[in-house]
């Protein structure tokens, strides 16, 4: 209840002769007390306050480094309490949270830092990566590239190199091969030429992209530099292959030392590719002989193929055995009706007819692969010849 | 013998030395002059900057004295040990009460309600003692973990400084009542960081009038303490309000519904202090040691899972801001501090609502938003554009100060496009409170208090009553200068009750029917209107003018002309003291 305060006779004791400007000088002086007590009180208490959010940031950071990050974001907020406008604690805790897996609220931290410092570096790498992790590709891509042309405090080279590796990894993860192609040459292009893990890091990279040529010539830069790196002959190797080089990725390939043997599609590739070479009837510099001798043998090794996968002999070949896989018994009887004409004598003396016989090779191992599954072995460098020619037969 | 040097001394008799003190004085004398040749109302816009940097020095003080007990007693985490969140409040409960019993008993009870009671019934006193009470028992509660805020207690220190040093310097008795709210809205600014909201809520709460003389202190008071405060405590805003978009109309609707929810929230809060406030006020005295510690222990209980819920909350409001909490633990958050601010204010526990009910205003705002973007994804508003509205609506609801709580969030967010969704919803959120609750809490809490202070909303409501209602019209019987004396009377003869008025250019006149006829009786010569020496010139009144202005000109004229505020010439109609009265007894009673 609110009852008439005690009044001491207030007014009339006021009254009893103080003039106005005593009153004024005595307020002047408890003014300049009060101005003395309040600056020593309130240095004091943020002098504190700064001391125990620093405190409390230096527990964030170290458990945030060791991996405890839900303990670093009690410390981090704690931090925040006693310095809310610090933004390199907003940042800090919004990383934490973002690595917590609490990516609203780390965005809603980052977006207002980002307003106020929108060129900066740091705050967009981190909303990129909260978009990327929630496959916001459009808004990743957005803050990736302001990332790259953004302020950095340190290195700034370094990390816009990192950044457009990071959204190259970005966009191929997602498989936006269209929109990956710019930002890896823009990578390989930024790409420092003496720096040979950056080069193998976008040789990768643009080997994910399929991007072969380019991948070949990082991969031959960093193989002048170290002769004999695993990594990038095997790029290099693939690059070449790829690109139908099969010397080159022979060459590459086989310098590989032998435990990367355990790669599985190391040695099918170099076997592959071994046999492109030894099989391809239109490589360059083969005599007349030499390309009827492999064309005879491709249309053996057809033969046999389109046989085990009609699960028939060439003897007892027949409709109703290749009935389920009439395409290929079709093959199959042209071959030997053509068995005569096509023989390694005939096909030496009509050079003509080594391209009939390679066609209907490679429709043979297009239609097995079709069948019977991928192929294997001579099947495989065939078929991959055949691939790489297409319609284009010499 | 060595002649020994000396030193020359100044004796006290120095003609040099003289001189200056002679200069000093003179000095002094001007100055002093210059000051208090000023006149009062200059005077008093002086003392208001003066009051103004004491209360913005005095709110540092106390902020940093709150943080500081929080520190210590709570500890320096945001989650304190179970221990701490038990015991803080509860033994802080109980020194508080023995403090605010014993040694500060001014210290109780609302500070918006005692600085009105000083300016409408203690002719601006409020005793020193309150501002040293207030400082130490609110930062010790507030400090402790009681649900209660800094801005009241701010407000009254304010008020307390500024009557001493008014009461200190003899000024006149209707200065001195003005002085209480000035030092309020001082305090009240620097607590709020917000000039503007300060300003508007001591004249929409606590004086109720626009008046120049006093709203020219007010803000020179309220911008020199936050400027005061702002050189200590630096320039931030209390929260980091997001972003504000309104992108739609259609997005409007979303805020009316939060109106609604907020008036409804509101209205129970007010019920439940309504019903629950006298019944303790009725518990034997004895128990008013108890009660602050048991509500301590209440709100420990409370805090030991959600410790948001202690002291002021700002930093919670500023998560929030951000959307930082799910709309379940949102709404978690806005029910356990109603019980938590009601506990700790039922108990008598010294402290302000203001800061509680912003906090529970942005929960409810900030999980109305986040069930509405579940279910209408397309809104434009977030979260925290959601909760800043809704600290507004709440606040607008409960305290019932709509036009301070929309410039609030105006100058909360320093974002004009706030303002059309703040309006909707507070507006939305003030009817529902108005029409399910008819006293305002403040009016509520002093008619409990037994002192029956003006209800600003009711004056804000009440419709004076103008002229236009108690004048008659055609009533009287005009004339120019030129008239004659014989015409005047004759159209005048059989209309006694009419008076007769004279209308020379601008100015009106009463004429008096004896001498008129006593000039028309002397046949000399022939007498116009001018001749007649009419009474006059007679004040004039405009139909839009209160009774209670038409009273004060009223004086001992029998009959006042009013006229056309377009045209003095033209009569609208005619009043008496008469007319006034009758039509203040007609009126609708108060």
């Amino acid at each position: 209840m609110i009852g008439e305060p005690r009044r001491n006779t207030g007014s009339s004791r006021d009254a009893r002769g103080f003039s106005r400007e005593f009153v004024l000088v005595v307020c002047f002086f408890c003014l300049i007390a009060l101005l003395g007590v309040t600056a020593l009180v309130s240095r004091m208490y943020h002098k504190r306050v700064h001391s125990l959010a620093d405190q409390w940031f230096s527990y964030g950071e170290a458990d945030f480094r060791a991996g405890n990050t839900k303990k670093a974001l009690i410390e981090y907020r704690n931090a925040l309490a006693f310095s809310p406008a610090n933004v390199m604690f907003q940042f800090h805790l919004a990383l934490a949270l973002a690595a917590d897996g609490q990516l609203p609220e780390a965005r809603a931290y980052l977006l207002p830092l980002l307003s106020e410092s929108p060129g900066s570096g740091e705050i967009n790498l981190a909303l990129a990566r909260i978009a990327a992790q929630q496959s916001r590709v459009q808004d990743a891509m957005l803050y990736y590239n302001s990332a790259i042309y953004g302020e950095w405090s340190d290195d700034p080279i370094e990390m816009r190199w990192n950044v457009r590796k990071e959204l190259c990894e970005f966009l191929l993860d997602h498989g936006a091969a269209s929109q990956a192609e710019p930002a890896l040459v823009a990578l390989d292009d930024n790409t420092p030429s003496g720096d040979v893990a950056k080069q193998k890091a976008a040789a990768q990279l643009l080997l994910r992209g399929q991007m072969w040529s380019r991948a070949l010539d990082e991969f031959h830069s960093v193989l002048e530099s170290e002769r004999n790196d695993p990594d990038a002959l095997e790029g290099a190797g693939t690059a070449a292959f790829q690109l139908h080089n099969y010397s080159q990725a022979v060459g590459y390939l086989s310098r590989l030392p032998k435990d990367r043997a355990s790669d599985p599609g190391v040695p099918t590739m170099l076997e592959t590719a071994r046999q492109i070479q030894a099989l391809d009837p239109f490589l360059p510099g083969l005599g007349m002989g030499e390309k009827a001798r492999r064309t005879s043998h491709a249309l053996d090794v057809a033969t046999a193929r389109a046989q085990q996968c009609g699960g028939t002999n060439g003897s007892t070949t027949s409709a109703n055995t290749a009935a389920p896989h009439s395409e290929l018994a079709s093959l199959l009887a042209t071959i030997q009706q053509n068995k005569r004409t096509w023989s390694e004598r005939n096909l030496e003396r009509d050079p003509d007819t080594v391209s009939q016989a390679m066609g209907l090779v490679f429709q043979i191992e297009n239609a097995a692969a079709k069948t019977c599954g991928a192929p294997s072995g001579e099947n495989l460098a065939l078929w991959t010849i055949g691939q790489n020619l297409g319609n284009n037969l010499p | 013998m060595t002649e020994t040097p000396t030193i020359p001394v100044a004796s006290p008799r120095d003609p040099g030395q003289a001189n200056a003190r002679e200069r000093l004085l003179s000095l002094w004398e001007a100055w002093t002059g210059r000051i208090f040749s000023l006149r009062e109302d200059q005077f008093f816009l002086l003392l208001a900057v003066l009051i103004g940097i004491f209360s913005g020095l005095a709110v540092v003080c106390f902020r940093v004295a709150i943080e500081w007990t929080q520190l210590e007693v709570l500890g320096p985490s945001l989650s304190p040990s179970v221990l701490r969140v038990l015991l803080a409040p509860t033994i802080g409960g109980l020194v508080v009460a023995f403090l605010v019993l014993r040694i500060f008993p001014s210290s109780q009870g609302s500070g918006v309600n005692r600085t009105k009671a000083a300016v409408y019934v203690w002719n601006g006193y409020v005793p020193f003692e309150t501002v040293i009470g207030k400082f130490v028992t609110c930062a010790l509660a507030i400090g402790s973990g009681q649900s209660l805020g800094p801005e009241d207690p701010s407000l009254q220190m304010g008020a307390g400084i500024a009557s001493k040093i008014g009461r200190s310097l003899n000024l006149s008795q209707e200065k001195i009542r003005l002085i209480a709210p000035v030092g309020a809205a001082a305090g009240l600014a620097a607590a709020f960081n917000a000039p503007i909201s300060a300003v508007l809520f001591v004249i929409e709460e606590v004086i109720g009038v626009w008046s120049g003389g006093v709203l020219g202190a007010i803000v020179l008071a309220a911008v020199s303490s936050v400027v005061t405060m702002r050189s200590f405590l630096g320039a931030d805003s209390l929260f980091r309000v997001p972003e504000f978009r309104v992108v739609r109309a259609e997005d409007l609707l979303g805020y009316a519904v939060l109106g609604l929810v907020g008036g409804g929230a509101a209205i129970a809060f007010l019920k439940w202090l309504a019903y629950a406030r006298p019944r303790i006020e009725k518990l034997p005295y004895w128990t008013k040691y108890l009660q602050p510690a048991g509500a301590g222990l209440l709100i420990g209980v409370i805090g030991i899972r959600f410790p948001q819920v202690m002291g002021a909350g700002y930093s919670i409001i500023d998560q929030a801001l951000h959307g930082q909490f799910t709309w379940k633990l949102l709404l978690v958050l806005a029910v356990l501090k109603i019980v938590a601010t009601g506990i700790s204010f039922l108990s008598g526990t010294p402290g302000g609502m203001f800061a509680p009910v912003l906090f529970i205003g942005a929960m409810f705002g900030g999980a109305i938003g986040a069930v509405e973007q579940h279910f209408i994804p397309t809104l434009s508003g977030s979260v925290g554009t959601f909760a800043l509205v809704g600290m507004g609506t709440f606040f607008a609801g409960f305290l019932r100060i709509p036009i301070t709580s929309v410039f609030m969030v105006i100058e909360l967010s320093g974002n004009y496009t706030a303002i059309l969704p703040v309006m909707i919803s507070t507006m939305v959120a003030y009817f529902i409170s108005r029409r399910f609750h008819k006293v305002p809490l403040f009016d509520m809490l002093a008619r409990q208090d037994g002192l029956v202070l003006p209800s600003i909303e009711e004056q804000r409501e009440q419709i004076a009553p103008v002229v236009e209602k108690a004048m008659q019209r055609d009533a009287a019987l005009i004339f120019n200068a030129s008239d004659p004396v014989v015409t005047i009377l004759s159209r005048a003869e059989g209309k006694p009750e009419l008076p007769l008025l004279l209308q020379s250019r601008r100015e009106w006149r009463l004429l008096d029917r004896d001498r008129l006829k006593n000039l028309a009786e002397d046949k000399s010569r022939t007498y116009t209107a001018a001749d007649a020496d009419g009474k006059g010139p007679l004040p004039i009144l405009f139909p839009d003018l209160t009774l209670e202005d038409a009273l004060q000109v009223v004086g001992d004229w029998p009959v006042l002309p009013v006229v056309n505020r377009a045209d003095l010439s033209k009569l609208e109609g005619v009043i008496t003291l008469a007319d006034i009265l009758r039509t203040f007894r007609n009126a609708p009673a108060e």
